[in-house]
């Protein structure tokens, strides 16, 4: 009997029997194993996804006592994403009074570290603003984004044209010069804004332009602590898996094309990540309970093998959250608490 | 497999254009028929790489180069045929582009470069093209297959319209069409009729090959 009502990945409803829930749950798993070398979930935490998915309520959550902090990163774009024209600094005052957050994050609607160099000046002067107006810890954030760093948006020869010309070494070149360029940026931001009263950089979406991006952001990282050992940077990572468009980057030794987060996590801590941010990205053409399982077995290891702060990534299109512009309520709760209980998180 | 073979094979997976051409001159010197390398040797070379970049073990810069050793060596030993043979899969004919108001063709690129690595005849009809353009080219060529990449979601609708056109001619069912970009999902395929989903350069390849196994 299909009694059991939960979603695809893109936010529609579907109807499911046990037996089909239960399938849906090992294949998650299995395509976790395959692909990441993790190891299954257990048949507690099996049978714990099976309740959790057939229970009838619309919002569950986690018992009293367990909650975790709540982390938003790129705060004052997504009140604007959803026509809402309130300026920056209200719209953090919003996130704190009225939506829970225990921190909360500036950003720029370019959300770039490039973009921000002739108007960081600015972006500090509404950082003391908001910080006059809010109490808690607020990041400055942006991404690394490497995509800008290429013709026609930036100087250097774009790998994207040359690989296919079989240009590969040219290719790899421009990959090497580009992260040179973005460290220097990432640098000269977090620097000022930290020095303007940041309590904390985010460098979010690291890996969006592959392996480079990532060794981007290590080095970054790197130079900023060792010079604020002070310094709390979170690391959020654009997806489960880095793609290797360089393919032969390394750092400390390792090759950085195809980790997965338990890997990606070490790296960030050695480099002096303050809070990791696993993404696991949610196929929209599998089911809720498919995405969930395969998102659990991924992080579980990665917040195991952690011993800073792990905030996994649990929005529109991350985490097992479907790809939809209002991620409905009830695949929300339900996988932020499995996600809380079963990978045993310090935050989301 | 001989050592002949092997060593083909890892000359592609290895991106060793000088271990690929030695395995060739070898071959060729042993009056072999240049089909059997190919066929033994390279084209499982080519599809283990292309089952290592799905995995995630094997990445952009490799697969090109592969394609390229690939390629060389495909070219010498088809030079070496005698007149009027051909490869096995030159039967299996593919009319390729990126739909109309797209200009993205890495994966375009990537798709043919399989596609040719495997023997099958591709006529590459570049990005941003028209489907009356893509279904002319694939009447004249007598394609089995029309491949289109649409890599936004605002030209998702070419394949969608590629569909009806050819309903309307009469040609769907005689060409098979495969669609692949990177916001082409399985249920997109489904939705509008296509006959394969690619969701990279070996998927491509396997599903041409299922459905000429099937026809």
């Amino acid at each position: 009997m299909s009694n059991i009502v939960t979603r695809m990945g893109d936010g529609s409803m579907l109807e499911m029997s046990e037996k089909e829930l239960r399938e849906d749950i090992e294949a998650g798993i299995e395509e976790a194993v395959d692909k990441g070398g993790v190891p299954p979930l257990t048949q507690d935490e099996i049978e714990y996804l099976v309740e959790l998915f057939k229970r009838k309520e619309r919002i569950v959550g986690v018992e009293m006592g367990n909650e975790v902090i709540l982390t938003y990163d790129a705060a004052t774009l997504k009140i604007k994403r959803h026509s809402l024209f309130e300026d920056r600094v209200n719209s953090l005052a919003i996130y704190e009074r009225l939506l829970g957050a225990d921190t909360t994050e500036l950003c720029h609607v370019d959300y770039s570290y490039k973009m921000l160099k002739p108007i960081v000046s600015y972006e500090a002067g509404t950082l003391e603003q908001a910080l006059s107006v809010t109490h808690a810890p607020m990041f400055y954030g942006a991404m690394p984004n490497l995509g800008l760093y290429t013709q026609p948006d930036g100087p250097f020869p774009n790998p994207m044209e040359l690989l296919p010309q079989g240009k590969i070494k040219e290719g790899r070149a421009a990959y090497d010069e580009m992260v040179a360029s973005a460290v220097e940026d990432i640098v000269f931001i977090a620097e000022t804004m930290w020095e303007a009263g940041a309590d904390g950089i985010n460098l979010d979406t690291v890996g969006a332009s592959g392996d480079p991006d990532f060794k981007a952001s290590l080095l970054a990282v790197e130079k900023l602590t060792a010079k604020y050992p002070e310094m709390a940077i979170e690391m959020g990572m654009a997806g489960e898996f880095v793609l290797g468009m360089h393919g032969e980057m390394y750092h400390d030794d390792q090759r950085l094309a195809g980790l997965y987060p338990t890997e990606q996590l070490k790296l960030a801590e050695k480099a002096g990540v303050a809070i990791f941010g696993p993404v696991v990205n949610t196929n929209n053409t599998e089911s809720t309970p498919w995405n969930l399982a395969r998102t659990i077995a991924l992080i579980k290891p990665c917040s195991e093998a952690a011993t800073i702060p792990v905030h996994a990534n649990m929005g529109m299109g991350v985490g097992a959250v479907p790809v939809t512009d209002y991620p409905p309520v009830d695949i929300v709760s339900r996988v932020s608490k499995a996600m809380v209980e079963l990978c045993r998180l310090d935050g989301l | 497999m001989s050592d002949i073979f092997e060593l083909a094979a890892k000359s592609v997976l290895e991106q060793d254009a000088d271990l690929a051409m030695e395995q060739v001159k070898k071959h060729l010197d042993s009056g072999e028929s240049p089909m059997i390398l190919m066929e033994q040797g390279f084209i499982p070379g080519i599809n283990k790489v292309g089952e290592l970049f799905s995995a995630g073990k094997l990445f952009l810069p490799e697969l090109m180069m592969a394609a390229d050793v690939m390629s060389q060596a495909s070219e010498k030993l088809m030079g070496a045929l005698p007149p009027g043979s051909k490869s096995e899969n030159a039967d299996i004919i593919i009319t390729a582009a990126t739909v109309k108001g797209d200009i993205h063709d890495i994966g375009k690129g990537i798709g043919i470069a399989m596609f040719r690595a495997n023997g099958f005849t591709v006529y590459d009809m570049g990005r941003d093209r028209a489907n009356e353009d893509i279904i002319d080219d694939a009447v004249k060529h007598n394609s089995n297959f029309i491949a289109t990449s649409a890599l936004l979601t605002t030209t998702l609708g070419e394949q969608k319209q590629l569909e009806e056109m050819l309903k309307k001619a009469g040609l769907k069912g005689k060409i098979k069409t495969m669609v692949a970009g990177a916001p082409v999902t399985p249920r997109w395929a489904s939705r509008i009729g296509a006959d394969i989903y690619a969701e990279n350069a070996h998927e491509g390849v396997v599903g041409i090959k299922k459905a000429m196994a099937a026809a």
